[in-house]
């Protein structure tokens, strides 16, 4: 019964049931749409990284750091045979060293990475250096990524002098030659990054059978004097950066289901108000007043079912026109966010039932608050008007 | 044609008489033992026990100019520490080589930094010198052996000019290509090559003046032949030989305030 009448008090209020209904409904949907956004930017940045740097995880020095490029030299080491005997599908050798080049005659510092060939771990369109077949003593190929290029103004088909150091520490330099520009998903093996063909560049170094890591599709065991890095080491920075996006994106989550609390807050707190006689009259016929508190409570929560419900229409429109369109991040490239493509929503049941359990809660419990005083007035002072101030 | 080649036999006969003469208490040495002499003379000119030097770097990156001024103090071929007066920006930054080991000395921060490893081959202040070539600390004939390749004429001189193959593996440049003064026993050009010979560098040596019974530049001209448009000078406006150094000057204490 209390339902019933819950239900068409909430309706006769009209539009203020109208608003406070939409105003949590977009506020489910915000909530929702900012985790599924997360959800999608994360899996599209580990996606990416695995697919074309990452894989399974490497097998490197001990202590080596891709952001030390002054020790890059001194901690390359020959190619465990365990890892030699891999087939091509299952992992990939890789030389990173520190080298120049001089577009225009302007010094430009890359980092000079040597790719096995034939290996097909690693998503890399590198073709055009498997095609390859002179020797490299006048002029070396080299291919860079579309950033690199905007970067150092080269186009396909440019020569550039390139200058390395070789294992000894002489200095040497070639002219190198632009044959081929590639999108690269993953601007970390882009910008800065000229890509070799690793035994072009071991030839050049000194450094056969050397490697800076040995990428794997899988955990191979121990092997020799190296140390497995496994994918959540080597993708923690993006990790930590979105998870800490995350926390900050909870700011945003707050203000929102604080908006739509406080209009459910003050739709209740106003009827209480204005409806100081009714409420003397039902305790005058006899009704408890926690009975009454239930009804307004139930008559406040129902902004926040119907809520869902509407949601639940307004997300699915929203989200599947989202998921047509997508996201444009490429900006984000600028700042190593291993994304170039359009982002989309990754939608997980479980977060968004518990978004939508705890906004439910959380509404419930606003239109409870202020409806407690109700349990405290006195039926004569309500029927006159003077309970509630 | 054949008075350019009479003319240019002349020249070699000219310039062999003179090496020859100037090694006589040696003769019957071979032409490489001629050219290792030579190494060793012109080293002899440019190295010292000591050394003080009151100069100027000039800095040239095709864009805007910065002058650098310093005094620095030299033992041997592994001790120097530089004190650099100006700009306003650089005054009292302090620089100590001790063997292969470098420290660096900034008063803004009131930290010294070693430099040294693969730190070393960055370009010192902008210039087109790495740490490692302001540094370098071998004579040219301990590093390199010589080969005379043939007789050049430079700003009026004759010179010899030479190929000299690094010794060691290690050895930054490779090949060096110097045009030398065989009667002056001094270097007026000097050309660093990559391995696979692509020009990296040229140095001029320019202005030389008798100091002490040596001959010594006024300046030094560095251009990095893979840039546009840049060159370090390195001027000596002061250089002394064989003075007294006080040993705190060679000591990491000196590296503060």
């Amino acid at each position: 019964m209390i339902f019933q009448i819950a239900l068409k008090n909430f309706l006769r209020q009209g539009m203020r049931s109208f608003l406070n209904v939409v105003v949590t409904a977009l506020s489910m949907v915000a909530v929702v749409f900012n985790l599924s956004l997360y959800n999608g930017f994360q899996d599209q940045a580990v996606r990416n990284m695995v697919a074309t740097d990452v894989a399974g995880g490497h097998y490197r020095h001990s202590g080596f750091d891709l952001l030390s490029p002054m020790e890059w030299e001194d901690q390359t080491f020959q190619t465990p045979g365990v890892l030699t005997s891999l087939p091509a599908t299952d992992k990939t050798e890789v030389l990173v060293l520190q080298g120049q080049i001089f577009p225009n005659r302007r010094l430009f510092p890359v980092q000079l990475r040597g790719l096995e060939m034939g290996q097909s771990l690693l998503d890399l369109p590198f073709q055009k250096l498997e095609e390859w077949t002179k020797p490299v003593e006048d002029i070396i190929p080299i291919i860079i990524g579309k950033q690199m290029a905007g970067k150092s103004h080269l186009h396909i088909g440019d020569t550039v002098v390139l200058r390395w150091r070789d294992r000894f520490g002489a200095v040497d330099a070639l002219d190198a030659r632009v044959v081929d520009v590639v999108p690269l998903i993953n601007p970390r093996i882009d910008e800065g990054v000229v890509w070799m063909r690793l035994d072009h560049l071991r030839q050049l170094t000194h450094r056969e059978g050397e490697v800076s890591w040995v990428a794997v599709k899988q955990f191979q065991g121990e092997v020799g004097n190296t140390e497995y890095v496994p994918p959540n080491e080597l993708l923690k920075d993006i990790l930590n950066l979105i998870e800490q996006d995350r926390k900050y994106a909870i700011i945003i989550w707050v203000i929102l289901i604080f908006l739509a609390g406080i209009s459910v807050f003050n739709t209740q707190y106003l009827n209480i108000f204005k409806r100081q006689r009714e409420i003397g009259t039902l305790m005058a016929f006899g009704m408890a007043p926690s009975r009454i508190v239930r009804l307004f409570t139930v008559e406040g929560s129902l902004a926040a079912f119907s809520a869902v419900g509407v949601a639940l229409v307004l997300g699915s429109i929203i989200f599947a026109w989202f998921q047509s369109v997508g996201l444009d991040v490429s900006h984000l490239a600028e700042s190593q966010i291993p994304i170039r493509e359009n982002i989309f929503l990754k939608i997980d049941p479980i977060e968004v039932a518990v978004s939508l359990l705890v906004i439910s809660a959380i509404m419930i419990v606003v239109a409870w608050a202020p409806v407690r005083k109700i349990s405290r007035v006195e039926a004569t002072q309500a029927l006159r008007g003077r309970a509630i101030t | 044609m054949i008075n350019l080649n009479l003319k240019y036999y002349c020249f070699a006969l000219l310039v062999f008489i003179s090496v020859w003469v100037s090694f006589l208490p040696q003769s019957g040495w071979s032409k490489d033992d001629l050219a290792q002499r030579l190494l060793e003379e012109v080293d002899k000119n440019l190295w010292a026990n000591t050394k003080f030097i009151d100069g100027r770097l000039i800095i040239d990156n095709g864009r805007r100019i910065r002058t650098l001024s310093m005094e620095s103090w030299m033992e041997g071929v592994t001790k120097s520490y530089s004190y650099y007066k100006a700009p306003a920006r650089e005054r009292g930054t302090k620089m100590l080589k001790l063997d292969r080991k470098l420290w660096m000395y900034t008063p803004h921060t009131d930290r010294k930094i070693l430099i040294a490893g693969h730190l070393l081959r960055q370009s010192m202040m902008g210039s087109d010198l790495s740490y490692e070539d302001m540094m370098e600390d071998e004579k040219i004939s301990e590093a390199y052996t010589g080969r005379i390749d043939g007789e050049e004429e430079m700003e009026g001189m004759k010179t010899l000019v030479m190929t000299l193959q690094a010794k060691r593996k290690t050895k930054t440049y490779q090949m060096l290509k110097i045009w030398v003064d065989p009667i002056k026993k001094i270097v007026l050009k000097e050309e660093a090559y990559a391995k696979s010979g692509k020009l990296l560098k040229l140095i001029h040596f320019k202005e030389y003046r008798k100091v002490d019974n040596r001959l010594f530049p006024r300046k030094m001209i560095f251009r990095d032949m893979l840039k546009e448009n840049t060159k370090t000078t390195y001027m000596f406006d002061e250089i002394r030989f064989d003075v007294d150094i006080p040993s705190k000057y060679f000591s990491q204490s000196i590296l503060k305030r």
